[in-house]
């Protein structure tokens, strides 16, 4: 049974339907990326999970128990940091953190040795500052401390790196690393390579319906092509590569960008070396002729096109 | 009740560091300070301006005219400042997402709402309070020979009437989404209650009437007795509509 579990959800606004019967389980102990378009659904999905909003239909359960809009007890099990996340900026961190542990009903120690052992996390530890003189970066590290406050056992992020600066990326990815083995988290996301650094589970959110899911070795398995890439020196190579009769067959298809063609064969019996007949017989020398290994922006682009 | 206790702490720490308490209290100071002040010189003022050719006998100014001065400002100049001063009480929370963070911790929705109210009422009552005791001790300074009638009562009901003005803006507040929402539906329940007011019948029932009906009460020209019914239905109404704001709210998609 995983911790979060979200079966056939529908939401809609106005005429535009966000979900249509959407799918997900998250197991526990696991760094889960959630991926998709923007204006997939991701935040709303979210927001239907944490109370937020109300789906039309379908069924939410975290921890095995049922998510209902409005006031939900479920929230106590799910830290949440949203896209954005905004305090009051009048506070400091420790005040903030203190008023957000009154509110999640923790003792006085309890909020303050918490407090500094997940501010020092973050690296914000002899931030004295009010919230209101605070870099994007800085709130996005408060937002996990808050979010990790209440030793949740779901930890949702939302977009948590899609604003930040490589540095501060790296930041948020390597304290999200850090908490994975008490914490099960979820964030979504729409950059492929923080997903590959650290999620161990995906799943692809597109057209309102789960595209593509599980862990990224099998995704990657699974979705394994006999795929060759070629890089010309010249546009009129590329084309005079591109347009050879022989390679007009159903079971090869080519697509070009620049000088670089795309090849994936089909047809397993077909290798390499029949396309390194058809450039030797045309007398051209790419710079560069490689296997395509998938990678999680190909798998994404298929399944999104 | 720990999760109201905790966000009425923080919604008076808000008042205070972001200047809204401050404001209030100056502008009701203000008032409090100028409506004796003003009441003592308009008269001397007038005078000296008119000139030889036109004389006006004006009468001697009294505390009377004082706590004219105080009803008027408050109840127009007052509660205006009042009701723009808060009409962001929930739109600028939700706008910018600080509630969210609250709401998903735990934090129940009935007691954002109510701790919200609480502090209203908090800051109205204690700026009226000031503006009541600045011009009650400079009248009497002013014009030690003045009594009037029944001054406690008049603004015990301009206080009940800021009340119920504040569960209008709450109410208002949790069915728009704007702060400018906010404000025309709470000024547009001003204007029924005016309109309203036109009928000499409705004018025991409408609570609008615990705002003109001052200086009647001041001046002993309206009884006492006559206002018990609007105070009732003031209380009633205020907490209908809170109870109607914390079920709305509760249903909000946030």
């Amino acid at each position: 049974m995983g911790i979060l579990e979200v079966n056939q959800l529908f939401k809609r606004f106005g005429n535009h339907e966000v979900l249509s019967g959407f799918d997900m389980d998250v197991p526990e102990h696991s760094i889960f990326g959630f991926v998709g378009q923007n204006g997939a659904g991701k935040t709303t999905t979210m927001k239907i999970v944490l109370g937020l909003l109300k789906p039309d239909s379908g069924r939410v359960t975290v921890c095995g128990e049922k998510v209902t809009y409005g006031e939900t007890k479920t929230n106590r099990n799910i830290g949440f940091l949203p896209d954005v996340p905004e305090f009051y900026g009048y506070m400091r961190p420790m005040e903030y953190l203190k008023l957000c542990g009154e509110i999640t009903g923790l003792t006085k120690a309890k909020t303050k040795s918490k407090s500094e052992e997940l501010l020092s996390l973050v690296g914000l530890k002899d931030e004295k500052k009010k919230i209101s003189g605070f870099s994007r970066g800085m709130k996005q590290r408060l937002g996990i401390a808050q979010a990790l406050l209440n030793e949740p056992k779901l930890l949702i992020c939302d977009e948590p790196t899609s604003a930040l600066d490589p540095i501060g990326r790296k930041e948020i990815l390597d304290i999200l690393l850090a908490v994975k083995g008490k914490t099960t988290v979820v964030f979504s996301t729409h950059i492929l390579s923080d997903v590959e650094r650290v999620c161990d589970r995906i799943a692809v959110l597109h057209k309102g319906k789960l595209a593509l899911h599980g862990t990224l070795s099998e995704i990657k398995e699974r979705h394994r092509h006999n795929g060759l890439v070629l890089e010309f020196g010249s546009a009129e190579e590329a084309s005079l590569f591109e347009n050879t009769e022989e390679l007009k067959q159903p079971s090869i298809s080519l697509s070009r960008d620049g000088n670089t063609v795309t090849a994936l064969l089909t047809n397993h019996d077909m290798g390499g070396h029949f396309l390194l007949g058809v450039l030797s017989q045309k007398r051209i020398v790419p710079l560069k002729f490689a296997v395509m290994e998938p990678t999680l922006e190909s798998l994404f682009m298929e399944v999104v096109q | 009740m720990r999760n109201y206790s905790a966000f009425l702490k923080k919604e008076v720490l808000e008042y205070t560091k972001t200047y809204k308490l401050l404001i209030m209290l100056m502008v009701f100071a203000v008032f409090g300070i100028t409506n004796p002040l003003m009441a003592k010189l308009l008269p001397e003022i007038l005078r000296k301006l008119m000139t030889d050719g036109n004389i006006m006998t004006l009468p001697e100014a009294t505390a009377y005219d004082a706590w004219t001065q105080f009803f008027k400002n408050a109840t127009q100049m007052g509660l205006i400042v009042m009701v723009i001063l808060f009409s962001g009480v929930l739109s600028s929370e939700l706008s910018k997402g600080t509630l969210i963070n609250m709401l998903t911790k735990g934090l129940s929705r009935t007691a954002v709402i109510l701790s919200k109210y609480t502090c209203m009422v908090l800051v109205w009552t204690i700026s009226i309070a000031l503006c009541f005791a600045l011009t009650y001790g400079y009248t009497v300074y002013l014009f030690p020979a003045g009594e009037t009638a029944n001054l406690i009562f008049s603004t015990f009901c301009l206080w009940l009437f800021g009340v119920f003005l504040l569960v209008v803006l709450l109410l208002s507040a949790t069915l728009t989404k704007s702060n400018y929402g906010c404000l025309l539906i709470t000024g547009a329940a001003a204007v029924v209650c005016m309109l309203v007011n036109i009928i000499p019948a409705a004018h025991r029932y409408n609570p609008i009437s615990l705002a003109t009906d001052n200086l009647g009460l001041i001046s002993n020209s309206i009884a006492v007795s006559s206002l018990y019914c609007t105070i009732l239905i003031s209380c009633l109404l205020s907490l209908l509509f809170v109870f109607l704001s914390v079920l709305i709210f509760r249903k909000k998609q946030l």
